[in-house]
């Protein structure tokens, strides 16, 4: 019984189990299934896979690959991509471990409160916080002016145009995609399973040290799974929140498009965004998957 | 009625499917190809698509020549705010030309024509008579002269202690405070600016010497102080917001502000003057209604002559230009008063160096 929900996290980490399930039903619709795909099948090869062909022929026009590899410009920018996403992961995945647990451990009421707190951010477009932080964060905006206000600064501090702020617009956005896996995996938890530590002399801290975090790291890796994905590909945040310095792989993408009209260089770069962080997520699941077996075993 | 019928055949859906497909990886464009197709039934050539800058540029357009052209001639007008050589670009690959009419900066325009992206302009059918001589060219027409200034919020810097030049307005110590300005070079003369500032007389601005120039602005303001903006209406919002008190803009954007009551100001002098083209896309289905607005907008005085005194932007219209009462010829960007004071931007130097130079400015930006 507990065997099974140890591994229900799991599954939603990694959908291709969650296909098992479904395996003996194939056996008796023999055949319509693949009729049943048919239509997502065409629509994917009309909207997914014809452009990616596109993509992958125009890279390989005039040398692209090595002219965007010799970019000093793109290395740079393949460097905060990847540390800009590490660190938005690291921030989204601690803050929305404690926010989880704070609905998990809340009463039914409070935690409408709580999840409709996580939930409206997450329907409002993103243009339109990242614009609501550049107002809040800018030299004469709320934050600054309360600072000062309050006498904890005499100058306004530099706190839009950067780094931290290009981090705080990526974790506002990214919190409900790693509060809603590991919320999951909390609530699985059998309740008892606390009782039992506790009634073996466990304290608040070896409960959550022994029995909670590694019952629900399956539904954080999940998460910081999904997490770096996401950032990986942000665009407009850069934009608004950053500054020159802070500009990831996709702002390179564009200006490649829109300023060189570098079409060829473009698509290389997007092919080599996307091979890297294909690299990564077969890596992640490998470690994944030797991480789970651990745990079930 | 009388409208011609055109058999959708198979060959021109597959076109336009592979049209779109073509567009797909290019998401920017994808939203483009979709908001840009006229909504109008109207018969060919009755209707053409201007893309320009939008804002309150796009507001003085549509009131001076394109609502005028209708009445006169019945040929309706969309106008559209997201111009761009890439998406130019994509739609004439992909055999999919939804714009007629399109603005691009000097720089670009030798671009477009050197990747044969542009139709042939048709002088049959524009009457060159109020063409300027800087303005006539083989597969467009620089049809705006605008100024690159620097602009000022009032409530913090009053006229009086305005800078007087680019020096004053880069210098840290008399004004410390950030900077914005424009950040495509396309259009941005700020490298020259910063060459101005360093005392480097008007006429031996080029060949610029980019290196030097950053050099400078890494001094003064220093990298810290300068924040970019790559819409023309940035500014004037960061400006009356009081997210800065200085920036770069244009002579009528700052004018459009001050209309609408915003407490900005601007000096011509020490301005850059630089000018517009607009082209039509290889393979536009309305380029005769496209070539008879042009025609309409350099030839006819009393739309120029409104452009004009409306924008503070002198257009390619000499008639329009005898129309205006001094007091507002004076002020346009390419009167002779001015003359002296302003630097001409050398579209030239630029068609050949934009590239590389936006690198090396993006990668100073970014540090190093």
């Amino acid at each position: 019984m507990a065997g099974g929900k140890l591994i229900m996290p799991l599954a939603a980490a990694a959908p291709a189990q969650a296909c098992d399930t479904s395996r003996g039903r194939r056996f008796r619709v023999r055949g319509t299934w693949l009729l049943l795909l048919a239509p997502i099948a065409a629509f994917d090869a009309i909207l997914f896979l014809t452009p990616l062909g596109t993509l992958v022929s125009s890279s390989m026009q005039n040398q692209a690959y090595q002219r965007v590899l010799e970019d000093p410009l793109v290395i740079k920018s393949l460097i905060n991509t990847f540390e800009i996403s590490a660190v938005s992961t690291l921030v989204t995945i601690v803050s929305g471990y404690l926010l989880a647990w704070a609905i998990w451990r809340s009463s039914a009421l409070t935690r409408v409160v709580l999840f409709a707190l996580v939930l409206l951010p997450f329907w409002t477009g993103v243009l339109v916080k990242n614009f609501a932080w550049a107002v809040l964060l800018q030299d004469n905006g709320l934050v600054n002016d309360a600072l000062q206000g309050l006498g904890f600064t005499d100058h306004p501090l530099t706190l839009l145009h950067n780094r931290f702020a290009v981090v705080l617009g990526m974790v506002h956005y990214l919190l409900p995609y790693a509060v809603f896996p590991i919320f999951a995996a909390l609530a699985a938890i059998d309740n008892r399973l606390e009782l039992a530590a506790r009634s073996l002399g466990a304290g608040e801290l070896s409960v959550f040290r022994r029995v909670i975090l590694p019952l629900t790291v399956p539904g954080v890796s999940a998460a910081g799974l999904l997490v770096f994905i996401i950032s990986t590909g942000f665009f407009i945040t850069p934009v608004v929140l950053g500054g020159p310095g802070d500009q990831m792989i996709a702002n390179q993408i564009d200006f490649y498009t829109m300023e060189l009209t570098d079409f060829a260089g473009a698509s290389a770069l997007a092919l080599v965004l996307t091979a890297i962080v294909s690299v990564l997520v077969a890596v992640y699941q490998r470690i994944l998957r030797a991480g789970g077996a651990h745990e079930v075993g | 009625m009388t409208q011609p019928t055109t058999p959708i055949s198979r060959r021109s859906i597959l076109r336009t499917g592979a049209g779109a497909a073509l567009a797909v990886p290019f998401a920017g464009s994808l939203l483009t190809s979709c908001s840009t197709k006229p909504a109008s039934t109207a018969p060919a050539n009755k209707t053409v698509t201007v893309t320009s800058y939008g804002g309150s540029y796009n507001d003085q357009l549509t009131k001076t020549i394109l609502k005028p052209f209708e009445k006169k001639t019945g040929i309706r007008s969309t106008l559209l705010a997201n111009t761009s050589l890439a998406a130019l670009k994509t739609q004439v690959h992909s055999g999919d030309v939804q714009w007629d009419l399109v603005e691009l900066t000097a720089p670009e325009y030798v671009q477009a024509v050197n990747e044969d992206l542009l139709e042939k302009f048709d002088y049959g059918i524009i009457s060159d008579k109020g063409l300027p001589s800087y303005a006539k060219a083989e597969y467009g027409i620089k049809y705006l002269s605008f100024l690159f200034v620097m602009a000022w919020d009032q409530k913090h810097i009053p006229d009086g202690q305005a800078p007087k030049n680019w020096a004053q307005f880069f210098d840290q110590g008399k004004y410390p405070t950030k900077r914005s300005v424009y950040g495509q070079l396309s259009d941005s003369s700020v490298l020259e600016a910063a060459r101005l500032a360093e005392g480097v007389p008007f006429d031996k601005i080029y060949p610029l010497d980019v290196d030097a120039a950053l050099r400078y602005l890494a001094k003064h303001p220093g990298r810290d102080k300068l924040i970019y903006h790559t819409a023309n209406q940035e500014p004037v919002q960061q400006l009356t917001s009081g997210e800065v008190t200085l920036s770069t803009s244009f002579n009528n954007r700052i004018n459009a502000a001050r209309k609408d009551g915003a407490r900005l100001n601007f000096s011509s002098s020490n301005g850059v003057l630089a000018g517009d083209y607009f082209v039509v896309p290889k393979g536009s289905r309305n380029k005769e209604a496209a070539f008879r607005l042009m025609n309409f907008m350099s030839n006819d005085a009393d739309a120029g002559a409104d452009f004009d005194q409306t924008t503070n932007l002198t257009l390619a219209n000499t008639p329009a230009l005898a129309k205006l009462p001094p007091a507002v010829a004076d002020t346009l960007p390419t009167s002779p008063k001015l003359a002296d004071s302003i630097l001409v931007r050398d579209d030239k130097w630029w068609a050949e160096n934009l590239k590389a130079t936006e690198q090396r400015f993006k990668l100073w930006q970014a540090g190093s």
